[in-house]
């Protein structure tokens, strides 16, 4: 079931965001906007910025500068419990010492809809069953969210996130350390929520994936976003030699004509030293606009 | 630990092998005293006794002694060996007014347990302890150690606190035989036989309350009480002066005993031990604001003895204090 | 003790499973109120003075204004003035060490944590050793409350001196702290105290429910109810740091706030407990362990469980060391100690965690 915002405005939408720790600029001045029913992906190399920038605008960490607007407000102005009915994040690993059921985890998902002095009830209790049913979690809804392989835990993870009914979903690297059928599950199911209105913005390292499933693509390197729009428009060689220095060719797939990266081997000879980054400037290739691809 | 016959030479020989082994051995009673050939006739030296599992040896009587605790500070005073001592340490209260003038001028040392160097800064020859913690290695020295530079120690027999060296109970030949142990040790048992004739005398003099009062021996604490109890000094004290101790029946010479226990028991008469760390006032204080001590008969009416601390723990002061406590008896109303 | 109580299960039972785990929560409430009306009712009966069952009542409900005690005043007062109150002040330690030792288990993301982990024991420890020794006895509890508190700050304010004021940070802080105060309390006892003051030291260190007087049980009881009543209602931003700080913000909670009234609040509470008994250990360390292997880890249904749990074990504790030698009397920190240290040991072979 989609929860329609009643704010006007996309989902998301960052205005010059930077955060800066320990003296060193993680994110420099990001400006993005994530519509809703809309799978972004947001691409980059190791240590470009990406987990930093969901959790800032998961409330997780405060930005040192700049505006982050979900659904047309002001973050800052909302209170935290509103934010977390608007915003879910699906972090790329969560461990806890509890010993938990994996109901008692979805149902964590409730905490910003539940009143100071209630607990979870009946109706909630539902909404953590269905969620886990939409993630695909149900066969192991009884068990001990211990016992759980990192596949399956995701999906728990997922499905708590699905329980804070969120209309802009953050997922940090949710195919990491699975096979590529699970990999192809898990998007296939962003999709579907996309399809079912839910604003997604995730993390991912698998370029390819993030080429065929996602509707808009956000490369982000050294903390600034370097393109954005449709894949097929500016996943192109030149920026993937740029932000990842590896050399590749774009084909059109045969099924669907989304594009389908080829990467070349390395030429230089691995042990010497790789200069990867053409200097960090700034190059913005021009985007399209933001509508993506059904 | 061998006879220390011709000290100042074996002592340093000694020395070297003690240091060596004083860290794992334990005080076992020695074979000296087969060892020790008997006394020439007419002199009492060298003189080896068996002091809490600790054998000491005296060759003559001991010149410099560092006293700690009343109890050994007034033995000392009591049998006219003051000079003999080079300072105290560790007083539980004023001296007695019998000896207070010769006690006067000597010096106190600490008013605590003074540690090892301190101790052998004052080069005594004998270390005379009224606890046996007094002589461990925290306190004034290990007593082997002390030995082995040619320290003596004695530890007042009465605070042994090992089974077979606990008197169990203590009884007044005790601290009888303490001093005459005391006077042969300095040879000065004339003093320890007048003494012990004298206070013997004014045991045997008194007459013990004969009207079955009950007591509590009030040391400390405010909690949790500690009391005098079964086997120790307060006991013998009590049985003398013809009281009832409601602790008697608690295997320990002192004891902590639960409030409950004792507002059951409901003692005709408290005997409050007055020190400087805890008064009798401020014992009155606390049995009169705790709400189930205060409807005690014994505290609604008064009916307190006071004994000074020194005179609490066994040693010259104890038929003193008998005494105090009956002239106090006889000044509380009941039948 | 009915701000203690959740009566409604967490989930209301849906399918077998869930129906059967709440009714189970719902089961352990019961037996656990039961069981703490029965210690309270029987634990007085029992001590030193040879009282039966009926005169006890009877004494008790005389001053609660039903009929006459058939007991002397002496008796009566060991009953009214002894036991009852200490009685009643286990209890509410008791409960009160358990929350506070759930939440700092929670808030600190450490299964070690107890409610004396930033410094409070430490700092209380110092404060009472100082009055003991000053002579100041009476003012013990007002000393042994100000040192927890102060501990506290000082622990807070080094956590927080140096960046983020992250949960490892605040505990290797009171870590540090706790081992200054230990030092300057060993310093203080060493250096003034006399004769038979080591002995009351001792005691209060080790914990003590001895010559509880009705202002301080009532005190207890206060305490528990004004500060460990709202705490109850943390629950559910306790559940939500389960999965540390970030997880906890991105449902919505303020962390740092949250972290901060928690353990201000904790530390409060620990502070009133202490001054009244002294650091008693254990009860906030292995009870909410216990309870969380019988009735899972949702705080909603841990907090109150582990509070009556902690009374029923602290009194029967306290029983346990008036009695057992009687008429002599152990701290209850010897009690709880030689428990709960194997009962800990025992607990964690027993644990379903993987780690």
């Amino acid at each position: 079931m989609t929860s329609r915002s009643p704010l006007s405005g996309a989902p998301l939408r960052t205005d010059g965001v930077s955060f800066s720790r320990g003296g060193r600029m993680l994110i420099d001045g990001i400006d993005c906007t994530v519509e809703a029913g809309s799978l972004t992906a947001l691409v980059g190399p190791n240590g470009a910025g990406k987990s930093t920038l969901l959790h800032l605008i998961a409330a997780a960490e405060a930005p040192t500068a700049g505006a982050i607007e979900l659904g047309g407000t002001d973050a800052r102005s909302m209170r935290r419990r509103a934010r977390a009915r608007y915003t879910a994040l699906v972090e790329q690993q969560a461990d806890t010492d509890l010993d938990l059921s994996v109901l008692d985890v979805v149902l964590l998902g409730r905490t910003p809809h539940l009143s100071v002095l209630g607990g979870p009830d009946q109706a909630d209790a539902e909404i953590a069953r269905a969620a886990l049913g939409r993630a695909g979690a149900e066969a192991f809804s009884e068990r001990r969210f211990q016992e759980l392989s990192g596949g399956e835990r995701q999906r728990v993870l997922l499905a708590r996130a699905l329980a804070q009914k969120p209309t802009l979903l953050l997922m940090d690297e949710p195919t990491n350390h699975l096979d590529i059928h699970a990999q192809l599950h898990t998007l296939g199911l962003m999709r579907k929520l996309a399809d079912d209105g839910i604003a997604i913005l995730a993390a991912l390292h698998d370029l390819p994936l993030a080429a065929r499933y996602a509707d808009q693509v956000i490369v982000v390197d050294h903390g600034r976003v370097v393109a954005s729009g449709a894949p097929a428009e500016i996943l192109t060689p030149e920026l993937i030699q740029l932000v990842y220095g590896v050399r590749a060719d774009v084909l059109a797939h045969p099924v669907d004509g989304s594009p389908l990266i080829a990467f070349s081997p390395l030429e230089t000879d691995p042990t010497n030293r790789v200069v990867r980054r053409s200097g960090g400037d700034d190059v913005i290739v021009a985007a399209s606009g933001p509508r993506g691809r059904r | 630990m061998p006879t220390l016959t011709g000290r100042p030479l074996a002592a340093s020989a000694i020395l070297l092998t003690a240091l060596v082994v004083s860290g794992c051995s334990a005080s076992a009673p020695s074979t000296a005293a087969e060892d020790t050939p008997s006394p020439a006739a007419g002199s009492a030296y060298p003189l080896t006794i068996d002091n809490c599992g600790t054998s000491v040896t005296f060759d003559e009587a001991p010149e410099d002694v560092l006293a700690i605790k009343s109890t050994s500070i007034e033995m000392m005073l009591a049998l006219g060996l003051e000079d003999h001592l080079i300072g105290t340490a560790f007083s539980d209260g004023p001296l007695a007014a019998a000896w207070a003038g010769r006690g006067a001028e000597i010096p106190v040392i600490s008013d605590k347990v003074p540690g090892q160097e301190a101790t052998l800064e004052l080069e005594p020859d004998l270390v005379y302890a009224g606890w046996e913690s007094n002589v461990t290695a925290d306190g004034a020295g290990d007593r082997e150690v002390l030995a082995s530079l040619g320290v003596n120690t004695f530890v007042s027999p009465s605070a042994c606190q090992e089974p077979d060296y606990q008197p169990t109970p203590l009884t007044f030949d005790d601290v009888f035989a303490e001093i005459e142990q005391v006077g042969a040790i300095f040879d000065a048992s004339d003093a320890a036989a007048d003494l012990v004739t004298d206070l013997q005398g004014r045991l045997e003099a008194v007459t013990p309350d004969d009207r079955g009062l009950t007591a509590l021996w009030f040391s400390s604490g405010s909690d949790t009480p500690f009391v005098g109890a079964g086997i120790g000094a307060p006991q013998m004290m009590m049985d003398a002066a013809g009281l009832t101790n409601i602790a008697e029946d608690v295997d320990e010479t002192w004891s902590s005993l639960s409030w409950e226990a004792i507002v059951d028991a409901n003692p005709d008469v408290i005997v409050l031990v007055d020190s400087a760390w805890s008064s009798a006032e401020k014992k009155i204080g606390m049995l009169e604001t705790n709400p189930a001590t205060a409807q005690l008969p014994a505290v609604v009416s008064g009916r307190y003895l006071i004994v000074p601390f020194p005179a609490g723990e066994a040693g010259v002061r104890n038929v003193e204090a008998v005494e105090s406590l009956l002239a106090q008896l006889e000044a509380i109303d009941l039948p | 003790m009915t701000a203690l109580t959740s009566d409604q299960p967490a989930i209301a039972p849906d399918t077998d499973r869930r129906g059967r785990s709440g009714a189970r929560t719902g089961a352990w409430t019961v037996a656990l109120i039961v069981a703490l009306a029965l210690s309270i009712v029987v634990s007085v009966t029992l001590g030193p003075a040879q009282i039966s069952a009926s005169e006890v009542w009877g004494s008790i409900l005389s001053h609660l204004g039903i009929g006459e005690s058939s007991l002397t005043t002496l008796r009566d007062g060991i009953i009214w003035q002894l036991r009852m109150p200490r009685v009643l002040a286990a209890a509410a330690v008791g409960a009160g060490l358990a929350i506070c030792g759930a939440i700092m288990q929670a808030v600190l993301r450490n299964p070690l944590a107890d409610p004396y982990l930033l410094g409070l024991s430490s700092g209380a420890s110092f404060g009472a050793v100082l009055v003991i020794v000053l002579g100041f006895s009476i003012a013990l509890p007002l000393a042994a409350f100000g040192g927890a508190l102060g501990a506290l700050a000082l622990t807070l304010v080094m956590a927080g001196a140096i960046g983020r004021m992250t949960a490892s940070r605040t505990i290797l802080a009171g870590v540090a702290v706790s081992a200054a105060l230990g030092a300057l309390t060993s310093l203080v006892i060493f250096w003034s105290a006399t004769g038979d003051t080591y002995r009351e030291i001792l005691g209060w260190l080790l914990g003590s429910l001895a010559g509880v007087t009705w202002p301080m049980a009532i005190l207890a009881l206060v305490a528990i109810v004004v500060v460990g009543g709202p705490l109850m209602l943390s629950a559910g931003a306790l559940d939500a740091f389960a999965f540390g700080d970030r997880a906890a913000a991105s449902l919505g909670v303020s962390v740092e706030r949250t972290r901060w009234i928690l353990l201000g609040a904790t530390a409060l509470l620990t502070g009133c407990l202490v001054a009244v008994s002294g650091s008693i250990g254990f009860i906030g360390l292995v009870v909410p362990h216990a309870v969380r292997l019988i009735v899972g880890a949702r705080h909603r249904v841990l907090l109150p469980l582990s509070a009556l749990t902690g009374a029923v074990v602290l009194i029967w504790a306290d029983t346990l060391a008036r009695t057992i030698f009687d008429p002599r009397e152990l701290p209850v920190g010897v009690v709880t100690a030689l428990i709960g240290a194997p009962l800990f040991g025992l607990l964690l072979l027993r644990s379903r965690r993987i780690s």
